[in-house]
């Protein structure tokens, strides 16, 4: 698989402090990367140095199989965080103006323009002023910005923020569409239901360090799977069940509580249950649940909250 | 380079839709129109003083101040329209003053219904004559300056004729004046014209236009900037452009904007110049063609925009308020606030050693090389100051291109001592 993105041994330091610690990765063409990761994690720095903004103290980044990423500026496409527009300008001036920093004519730019916002259903607002829109048209028409060039490489920071549920979901198949036709995608956000639902791969980035870099599968089986158990029972009475690794339990009824068990890695969760009931326990509920990626970000990131 | 283009026209047709950029265009013509033109009309619009005149001297002073006041030479109307003194005779000077009192205070009008203005009440003082000028405003339009030339010029007229100068002789005297002429070895011809002059007022004018487009650049590249910043496109600009281009992207838009400007502001003067006085108009063509001026005005033109543009685009880098930008732009207002201190004294003394010094001081060098056009400076000094204002951009630009990378991508409150900093060490991210 030929390799859209590696980053080798990455470190930046701004002074004594260091936002980027020995990170690195590789992200092959076509696929999708969730950037995960709390506040301060060092993933708006990672962006910036693979876009070239910033250079790296140590170690080495290759964009679209190139060692210095502003000679291939013209086929990356960036949607920052905290994004907005041009106000007084138009949908279609405002992407075929950016379209044209990335080479292409000012006439192609406004045809690919046109094409796109009709594509996204906005074809009555491509001439209108960009400050008449609503918040999250404007941001689509950012999105759609970053990719009249048909950029290799497309990288959005937080794209999801800001927008509606079904304008989501829209966003979710733009992203899957650009992956279809061959560009890598990098994302980075908060919502990991996103990140489940689209990512081949997912990065998750703590105080500077990478802390996990593999797919989402990969990500959930860091996470402890959960046996919950609802009921008249005491807490200890679970304590030495085979393969529970932890508990914590809550009073749901006067005399009845909820106890979540986090199973040992590789633990049969039928071996549980079973020597739950041989003991005669009054279980009125059970349920087996799989870990998600949230489970998954806070036990890799040491319990950190989301970031935002 | 093609981006620094595309940015450039973004940067113009974005100023170029504004209603801003429009009331820019015709606020300069319409203001000095409305200067020029607002005087005539209230002057011509305004009703014409009624005026009476009492004369106690006897000797035929109201005759002389009628013509004085009521006969203009250019055709233009009367300055003032004599009325009978109401309620005359009168006993003295002051029962006069006491009687007319009322008409002034508009207590009393005219017979005619109309109110009275002013009176000059005329009596002997000695050998001469003094006039009491009553007028019902304390401005009156210079009225009473005329009465006192008419009246000097009689009393004048009427003493001498008594010492016995016959009148053809007094007529010739009055008409005597001298023919002074000024004559410098600068002068074309040697003798010096209007021609000789018009350098000096160019100059002045080329430096004070250097200075307004200065000002009104310094805004637009700020605000362009901030607001990019603001709203992060900033980082779309740095993702797809060097930042050489998007910086002079910026100052080139700006500095077509400002051109526009001047263009229609200059030609709208050279229109009403040469419908006015075709021969300026060529004179003021002479001007800048003559000793390469053109040239010299564009060296100084170019490298004082570009020295101060290169500047407050980095400052806009690091601001993301207009509040924010005015702590760094103070200091900077009062530099600006020095050239145009001086500029005006380079017409009669440009070669004037604090002048020359002043050249010299790369922030001052446009504008005062501009207003020294007038002397000529020698080659060596027009090369060593270009040389130092190119020099000073120069290092503007190796030390601001990397500073606005940081200020670009940084985030925050602007912090003073970040931005000191990142110039210092070149921004170095």
């Amino acid at each position: 698989m030929e390799a859209a993105l590696v980053v080798e041994g990455v470190t930046k330091r701004y002074g004594a402090f260091t936002a980027v610690d020995d990170l690195s990765f590789t992200l092959g063409a076509g696929k999708i990367l969730g950037f995960l990761g709390p506040n301060g994690a060092g993933k708006t720095t990672t962006v910036r140095m693979i876009l070239g903004l910033v250079a790296p103290t140590a170690g080495r980044v290759t964009v679209l199989g190139e060692a210095d990423p502003a000679r291939v500026r013209d086929r990356i496409g960036f949607l920052p965080e905290e994004r907005g527009l041009y106000r007084r300008m138009s949908p279609v001036r405002a992407i075929a103006f950016l379209a044209s920093l990335k080479g292409l004519s000012t006439a192609e730019g406004r045809r690919r323009a046109r094409e796109l916002l009709a594509a996204q259903g906005m074809a009555e607002y491509a001439d209108k002023p960009i400050r008449s829109l609503s918040k999250g048209l404007a941001q689509k028409v950012q999105i759609l910005s970053t990719l009249a060039h048909r950029p290799g490489l497309v990288i959005l920071d937080e794209p999801f923020s800001g927008l509606d549920p079904a304008n989501q979901q829209a966003l979710e198949e733009l992203i899957r569409d650009i992956a279809a036709r061959g560009a890598t995608v990098i994302f980075s956000t908060h919502v990991m239901q996103h990140a489940e639902r689209l990512c081949d791969q997912v990065l998750l980035m703590a105080r500077g360090r990478k802390v996990f870099d593999g797919t989402v599968e990969a990500a959930r089986a860091a996470a402890p799977r959960t046996l919950l158990l609802e009921g008249k029972f005491q807490a200890s009475d679970l304590a030495d069940l085979p393969g529970v690794a932890d508990l914590s339990a809550e009073t749901i009824e006067s005399d009845a509580i909820r106890v979540n068990a986090a199973l040992i890695a590789g633990a049969p969760a039928q071996d549980t249950l079973r020597e739950a009931f041989a003991r005669g326990l009054d279980i009125r509920r059970f349920e087996l649940r799989e870990p998600h990626l949230h489970d998954a970000f806070l036990v890799l990131t040491g319990g950190g909250t989301l970031q935002q | 380079m093609i981006r620094l283009l595309r940015i450039a026209r973004r940067e113009y047709l974005a100023y170029v839709r504004t209603p801003g950029f429009w009331l820019s265009l015709l606020l300069l013509p319409v203001g000095l129109s409305t200067i020029v033109i607002a005087p005539m009309v209230m002057q011509r619009s305004a009703p014409t003083p009624r005026i009476a005149i009492v004369d106690f001297t006897g000797e035929g002073l109201a005759k002389v101040l009628n013509s004085a006041l009521t006969v203009r030479a250019d055709g233009d109307k009367p300055q003032a329209v004599i009325v009978t003194a109401p309620d005359a005779p009168y006993a003295s000077p002051a029962d006069a003053e006491k009687r007319l009192a009322p008409y002034l205070a508009g207590r009393r009008l005219l017979p005619s219904g109309a109110r009275l203005d002013a009176v000059a009440v005329l009596r002997p003082a000695g050998d001469t004559v003094a006039v009491d000028f009553w007028s019902r405003t304390i401005a009156n339009g210079g009225v009473e300056q005329t009465v006192g030339a008419a009246v000097e010029g009689a009393i004048r007229r009427d003493r001498l004729r008594s010492l016995g100068l016959d009148p053809n002789t007094l007529a010739r005297v009055e008409s005597l004046s001298p023919v002074v002429s000024l004559f410098s070895p600068q002068a074309i011809t040697g003798k010096v014209s209007l021609e000789d002059r018009l350098p000096g007022f160019a100059g002045l004018a080329m430096g004070m236009l250097l200075w307004m487009v200065v000002l009104t650049g310094a805004g637009m590249l700020l605000n362009s900037v901030m607001e990019e910043k603001t709203s992060r496109i900033i980082e779309v600009l740095l993702s797809s452009a060097s930042v050489p281009e998007i910086m002079g992207g910026k100052i080139l838009g700006v500095a077509c904007v400002t051109g526009t400007i001047l263009a229609f502001w200059m030609s709208i003067a050279g229109v009403v110049i040469a419908l006015r006085s075709p021969s300026l108009a060529g004179e003021v063509i002479g001007v800048f063609m003559s000793h390469a001026r053109w040239a010299y005005f564009a060296l100084y033109f170019v490298g004082g925009y570009l020295m101060f543009a290169t500047l407050y685009v980095t400052i806009g880098a690091f601001c993301e308020t207009t509040r924010e930008a005015q702590t760094l732009l103070g200091p900077m207002m009062i530099v600006m606030s020095v050239p145009p201190l001086f500029m005006s004294q380079a017409i009669a003394h440009p070669d004037a050693p604090l002048l020359r010094s002043l050249t010299w001081v790369p922030l001052f060098t446009p504008f005062m090389m501009a207003a020294r056009a007038a002397s000529n400076p020698p080659l060596w000094e027009i090369l060593g100051t270009a040389a130092m204002m190119f020099a000073v951009t120069g290092f503007e630009l190796w030390v601001a291109v990397p500073a606005f990378k940081s200020g670009a991508l940084a985030t925050g409150r602007f912090d003073i001592r970040v931005f000191f900093a990142s110039l210092v060490r070149r921004g170095a991210p």
